[in-house]
């Protein structure tokens, strides 16, 4: 047996990611779109399989059907024989109870799947962010240290900490204090200028995990979150230890993304036009995969004068036409189509959008299934704008999936 | 009078261990399986519960984890003839693991010490 099979790994995939409405209207956050052909879930399940974990169960529950057919679809690549497996594992629903109470109520309710796999270690991870990790690196140091519970942590400013799990670590890197989204985040011990933040990455020895969500689900005053709860009252009782991130993505900043909102959303996107995105998505030694149907390769036509396709700084997925319509600095996802003398600019068009003649559309998110009718602009008067849709504090105009004119 | 929920699927036991844990003063309410028994817990007031685990419809480790579920703090014995489930994860939620005998004279120590712990 592999080193790697003794890992299970749990991939929370329930987040409903409210502030990133209306794009989670119809679908969990791990299930949103990103970059043409991929949705936020596949960086950390694209991250697993690179780091040769082999046994994932992704735990759903709010709106799940889109995260459902993407992963039965796309992740379905494993030899159940050989005891490999990515399986969605909806909530079960205790009698009662809607949803999960909270991250670690989660995991509690599905203990049933440690007994299975008797793993000896549980490595949770969120499907909520865009990152490029090697677990195995995270592995190595939490064996190293015979740690109960190794969290995996990221450096932002000071200011920025204040949304995140704030740790406090000594100088071997054990956790003296966890904060969820403190007022006053404290800064690390090396640089008053930023502080280590939770990247929701934990690894856990399996017997220390099942005895603690045990205790957090005993206790009522809990919220039975892993941040809120567990993981603060580990500490001086558990060897818990941070692990600063390793990026696979090997630039000169670390990238580490929640995209927590539409304006975070729209940014992570757009930087993947640039020249030299912050996340590179063309490299071979770290790939990222998802699902994606047999596209016939994008197409560009017409070059007459005005009534010419012109496409810059821009990712065009399969499946598109643009037919005699400008595009600059945009996100183009499968099967959009582009009519003659219609302007794209600086948007992000999902699945199957369709832009009329002379349409003009400017810094906007348009979901998918939406059909922009002749000579309509969008993201040029914010008075009509907001009338119809939802502008985000950034001034990016976001129509909703299936809106019709 | 302290109420125990006793949880078991076989009908000679039920009556047997009601009629033994009455004669210790208990008031004592059964359930067939933990389906019937976390209908119970949802309307009555309980000190503790004793259950059995091999059950029909909701064996007894289903039934602790929709108890801890209801978040009432009441403490739970396993009562079965099966030691194996120890190794189950769920298990050790459990305020006591017991295996069955004639004699409850371990049973009944066990629901007296949690009681009484639940006093302080």
């Amino acid at each position: 047996m592999n080193e790697r099979s003794k890992i299970l790994a749990l991939l929370l995939a329930g987040g409903k990611g409210e502030r990133l409405y209306p794009l989670t209207r119809d679908r969990a956050k791990p299930a949103v779109p990103f970059g043409g052909t991929y949705r936020i879930v596949d960086f950390s399940l694209s991250n697993a399989i690179n780091s040769g974990l082999r046994k994932i169960y992704v735990l759903i529950q709010y709106k799940c059907h889109s995260l459902q057919k993407h992963i039965r679809d796309g992740w379905n690549i494993f030899s159940r024989e050989l005891g490999e497996f990515v399986d969605l594992v909806p909530a079960q629903m205790r009698i009662g109870d809607q949803w999960y109470l909270g991250t670690a109520d989660s995991v509690f309710q599905n203990i049933y799947f440690l007994d299975q796999e008797k793993p000896e270690h549980v490595l949770i991870l969120s499907g909520d962010h865009i990152y490029k990790m090697d677990y195995r690196r995270l592995i190595d140091f939490h064996k190293e240290k015979n740690a109960d519970l190794t969290i995996s942590v990221f450096e932002v400013s000071v200011n920025e900490a204040r949304r995140f799990g704030v740790l406090e670590v000594d100088k071997n890197f054990c956790v003296t204090s966890f904060y969820e989204k403190p007022s006053e985040p404290c800064p690390s011990s090396t640089n008053p200028a930023v502080s280590f933040i939770s990247m929701g990455i934990y690894l856990f020895k399996t017997e220390t995990l099942v005895r603690r969500l045990i205790e957090d689900a005993k206790n009522t005053a809990s919220t039975h979150d892993f941040g809120r709860d567990v993981i603060p009252a580990m500490l001086g009782k558990d060897r818990v230890f941070a692990f600063p991130f390793i990026d696979e993505n090997r630039k000169e900043t670390k990238y580490w993304r929640d995209i927590g909102t539409i304006d975070a959303y729209y940014d992570a996107n757009m930087d993947l036009a640039n020249v030299d995105p912050l996340l590179n998505l063309y490299d071979r030694q770290w790939p990222i995969r998802t699902y994606q149907e047999q596209l016939p390769p994008a197409k560009t036509v017409f070059s007459e004068g005005e009534r010419s396709a012109m496409v810059q700084d821009s990712i065009i997925s399969g499946g598109c036409i643009v037919s005699g319509a400008r595009v600059r600095h945009s996100i183009l996802s499968p099967w959009v189509r582009l009519h003659s003398y219609a302007e794209v600019l600086d948007s992000i068009l999902l699945d199957n959008v369709e832009i009329g003649r002379y349409a003009r559309i400017r810094r906007a998110i348009i979901d998918k299934n939406v059909k922009v009718p002749e000579d309509a602009t969008i993201g040029y008067n914010p008075d009509e704008d907001r009338k119809r849709f939802t502008i985000s504090e950034g001034h990016v105009v976001v129509v909703p999936k299936g809106y019709q004119w | 009078m302290k109420k125990l929920l006793l949880i078991e699927d076989e009908a000679n036991l039920r009556i047997l261990y009601t009629e033994e844990l009455k004669k210790e003063g208990y008031d004592v309410v059964c359930a067939e399986n933990g389906m019937e028994a976390i209908k119970i817990l949802e309307g009555t007031v309980v000190d503790l519960v004793i259950t059995d685990i091999r059950m029909p419809q909701m064996n007894g480790l289903e039934a602790l984890s929709n108890i801890l579920g209801l978040r009432k703090g009441v403490p739970v014995i396993i009562y079965t003839s099966y030691p194996q489930y120890k190794t189950d994860f769920m298990s050790w939620a459990a305020d006591a693991y017991l295996i069955k005998s004639s004699d409850l004279s371990e049973l009944k120590a066990k629901i007296k010490e949690l009681l009484g712990e639940r006093k302080k």
